[in-house]
């Protein structure tokens, strides 16, 4: 047992269900890991005028009890297994981003470089149950954000979370994505985030404050959300309907003094109630990624007229091409509006798309406006 | 004493040869069945005693049993009661034996003595061989599908008359046809919807399944509809296959008998497994996908169906035929359909690239999840059809007509055929190999696709099957071209986004 460092204790620490954020923090500030470690087992954790809320001979007992089934060894040895580097609050490693607040984890769990911090940063949530164009949305702002070296501060969740992340991804050369989560960093919430958790923690950073192996459990989300506006200069809300938990992570940014800004959406549509109602309280709209770099004083570099190295296209191409000039159009539409055969405009659509001059997305063709090779700042 | 009479049986969609023994002996008088009857063939009992007795026929007071070979195969249905009848005459020595040496008996019996059509005649004459069909009056021109010298009888009075020598057969003429049904929906009603009208027509052609998406109203089920019109029509031996079916299953046939128009089925998404695949009674009813074999099975609502009615369909896609196994037996059915589905994009029918869909995630995806997967994947071509626009919608320009789309369909099927003796979407993969080459550019494009992650191996193949088809629509010879690969491309789209949603 003598040979585990701190950090394994500290990590067996931070699972304990009943260990709150402030509990744990107010622990680790007394003593070493180790001896905090020690004094939970043997429920003698928090001695009478400890500078928290009323913690009860009851809760003192539960935490015996729960570390009891804890074996600080086997957790540590699960770390490393999973490449899950611990940071305690005060230490060299911890990020000082994150040491400034006053809710700061004390125990930070973390796969990837904390360097991806080191880029501005803008944290994008919204709603599980989101709509195609609320996801299509996140998409579009995470791509466009990563492309102009902002890093996306998210938290993998379903819907516009991962619609996010997905979206800074899918750009080659950009900043690097963040990812809080609410459980542990190797139970990857929802399961079919595997493959973007990983890819997350491989091109950028993920973070949690839970140690490994710990479930999803409902109260984490609301303390993961503290971290994400801890972390974020400015949180954009895409999608969230009036009482979501996005809703959530604006009153932490709020809290810290946070610019909050938020996508507008249809007064009619249930999940952009709890936007609208943001607008209405003041917070600024978001209509493309443009207004977000002006609010980060980026504004200028979206402005510069990138090269365009794109073959320019044949006359018939240039006339189907010309037809998408105001919104995304499906084939039956170009048929229609250019009068061509379908295979005219097949063979047309496909040059283009070649060309790098027009994308496809669930059926609909749309003009690129820029070249995607495009980098960010420069 | 003793009487031997040919008959048949149903089974599935084929007839099985029966002979009735009829052995009528001194004892206590009775009347028994044995040689695995099922009910409604043991109740031939009554129904063959009233019979007589209506028509004041003699009923033998003696000891009667009939046996039903081969006996290690059930029978059912009333379709044996004419044959007991003409065997109980003949063992009791009304009728002489060698009148009845070339014939075969089938028909059901009424308490009145009066001779009632069944079903599956087709099937049933063609399992009778060599013998005369002797068959209900009404049921003359499903008979003269397999033989024009089948006799006709309406009761059984009459039947014992003739076969006594007292009477020639009755000389009825055919029975005048139906009118042929007025084709009331043309290929040029479908407005506008280029994209469509083009997939239907290389549905047609290569025998590609279609999946359409698009909102209520759009006009799918009209499409799909008018789709049979372009395919072209049966030839004999598939048109005889599906008479047989059609007959078995109590269906009204053409016109003239032999089924020559390609059948359009479009079952109702509360249909069971059973229906669908066929079963069910103890004769093998065929289910929807062989009623549809040579033609169309048209599934409206298609996320609607039961996911295992939707499963089912898996295995008679894949290999033509479905087979059916029960305690009882194993039928086969053929079952080479061209599988039509249409289906709203998402709950609300609103489409896909709409603005006014605001469904969230979960529920699009448990209205699409029962399409996902291997189905999906068997589509050939997968489109997503838009509403009508008005600017279509009030022109006065017609489109292309049933006539001119079927005949290019039929020229191009006929191309498929001289080439590989198949429609395209049926071609095996090494005949794939070597009839679609490909043009550098159109190579070039296809492997832009792959490496984008868009296409996978089983796609890049109906891919080329589609282009094939699309080829020879243009009645082009030599490597696919550009056009041909770009268009299939375009026709095999997703326009579910089942990708961006299934995160």
């Amino acid at each position: 047992m003598t040979a585990l460092p701190g950090e394994a204790y500290a990590a067996a620490l931070a699972g304990l269900p009943h260990l709150t954020p402030a509990r744990l923090r107010a622990l680790l500030a007394r003593m070493e890991p180790s001896e905090a470690w020690r004094a939970v087992l043997a429920q003698r954790a928090f001695p009478s005028g400890f500078p928290t809320r009323a913690t009860t001979d009851d809760a003192i007992e539960l935490l015996g009890k729960e570390a009891a089934k804890v074996d600080p060894a086997e957790l540590w040895d699960r770390c490393l297994a999973t490449g899950t580097t611990v940071s305690l609050l005060g230490g060299d490693a911890y990020p000082k981003l994150l040491a400034q607040d006053p809710f700061a984890p004390a125990v930070l769990f973390s796969r990837g470089d904390f360097g991806a911090l080191a880029a501005r940063r803008v944290a994008i949530v919204g709603t599980r149950q989101a709509t195609a164009v609320g996801r299509e949305m996140a998409v579009q702002l995470g791509a466009e954000l990563a492309r102009n070296g902002v890093a996306v501060v998210s938290g993998l969740a379903a819907g516009i979370d991962g619609a996010a992340h997905r979206g800074v991804l899918s750009v080659a050369e950009g900043a690097s994505p963040v990812g809080v989560v609410g459980s542990g960093l190797d139970v990857p919430y929802p399961s079919g985030h595997h493959k973007l958790w990983q890819e997350v923690a491989d091109k950028g950073l993920l973070l949690a404050e839970v140690p490994p192996g710990s479930i999803p459990l409902a109260h984490r989300f609301p303390q993961r959300n503290r971290v994400i506006a801890a972390l974020a200069e400015i949180v954009v809300v895409v999608e969230s309907r009036e009482r979501g938990g996005s809703l959530l992570t604006v009153n932490e940014a709020d809290r810290r003094g946070r610019t909050i800004m938020a996508v507008p959406g249809s007064p009619r549509n249930p999940v952009a109630c709890g936007t609208n109602e943001l607008l209405r309280d003041g917070c600024l709209p978001v209509h493309d990624v443009s207004d977000i770099l002006m609010q980060l004083g980026l504004g200028s570099s979206l402005f510069a007229s990138p090269t365009d190295h794109r073959p320019p296209p044949a006359p018939l191409e240039q006339g189907v091409l010309d037809l998408m000039s105001d919104r995304p159009l499906s084939l039956e539409e170009l048929v229609s509006a250019s009068g061509f055969s379908v295979p005219q405009v097949a063979v047309a659509l496909a040059r283009l798309e070649i060309g790098g001059w027009i994308v496809e997305t669930a059926g609909c063709f749309e003009r690129v406006h820029v070249p995607t090779q495009r980098r960010g700042i420069r | 004493m003793f009487a031997a009479i040919s008959s048949a049986s149903l089974l599935g969609a084929e007839g099985l040869p029966v002979t009735v023994e009829v052995h009528v002996s001194t004892g206590l008088p009775g009347f028994t069945i044995v040689g695995l009857p099922d009910e409604s063939c043991r109740e031939a009992r009554d129904r063959v005693r009233a019979a007589f007795l209506s028509s004041s026929l003699p009923w033998p007071s003696k000891r009667v049993t009939v046996n039903l070979a081969p006996t290690t195969r059930r029978k059912g249905g009333a379709g044996l009661d004419v044959a007991i009848a003409v065997g109980i005459l003949v063992a009791a020595e009304e009728i002489p034996t060698r009148a009845v040496a070339d014939l075969g008996f089938l028909g059901e019996l009424g308490l009145d003595g009066s001779i009632r059509p069944i079903a599956g005649i087709v099937p049933l004459v063609a399992a009778l061989e060599s013998a005369v069909p002797v068959v209900p009056v009404g049921c003359e021109r499903e008979a003269a599908v397999i033989n024009p010298k089948h006799r006709s009888v309406s009761d059984l009075a009459e039947l014992a008359a003739v076969l006594r020598g007292l009477k020639p057969w009755p000389d009825r003429p055919m029975p005048p046809p139906r009118p042929a049904p007025v084709a009331t929906s043309d290929f040029s009603d479908v407005r506008g919807q280029l994209q469509a009208r083009l997939a239907a027509e290389v549905a047609a052609a290569g025998q590609h399944h279609l999946l359409l998406v698009g909102p209520p109203g759009a006009g799918k089920t009209m499409l799909a509809e008018r789709l049979r019109g372009l395919l072209p029509p049966l030839d004999a031996v598939t048109g005889l296959e599906v008479t047989k079916i059609h007959s078995a299953a109590g269906l009204p046939l053409a016109v003239d008998g032999l089924i020559r128009v390609a059948p359009f089925r479009a079952p109702h998404h509360t249909a069971s497994v059973v229906s669908v695949v066929g079963g069910g009674t103890s004769s093998m009813r065929p289910g929807e996908v062989s009623l549809a074999s040579g033609g169309v099975l048209f599934l409206d609502e298609m996320s609607e169906f039961p996911g295992s009615v939707l499963d089912s369909l898996r295995q008679p896609l894949e290999e033509g035929v479905v087979r059916i196994s029960r305690a009882r037996g194993t039928v086969s059915f053929p079952a080479r359909f061209l599988l039509v589905g249409a289906t709203n994009p998402c709950g609300c029918g609103a489409s896909a690239n709409s603005m006014s869909c605001q469904c969230s995630d979960a529920l699009r995806l448990r209205h699409l999840r029962r399409l996902s997967g291997p189905l999906l994947d068997r589509f050939d071509l997968r489109i997503s059809v838009e509403r009508v626009q008005a600017d279509d919608l009030l022109s006065d320009r017609r489109a292309e007509s049933t006539e001119t789309v079927a005949a290019r369909v039929l020229a191009a099927r006929d191309r498929a055929v001289a080439r590989t003796g198949c429609a395209n979407a049926l071609i095996s993969g090494p005949a794939l190999e070597q009839h679609a080459r490909l043009t550098s550019e159109a190579l070039a494009l296809l492997r832009r696709k792959i490496e984008a992650g868009q296409l996978t191996g089983r796609g890049l193949h109906r891919i080329k099957r589609v282009a094939l088809t699309l080829a020879d629509l243009d009645g082009h010879e030599g490597p696919l071209d550009f056009n041909h690969v770009a268009t299939a491309l375009l026709l095999r789209s997703n326009p579910l986004a089942l990708r961006e949603i299934a995160a």
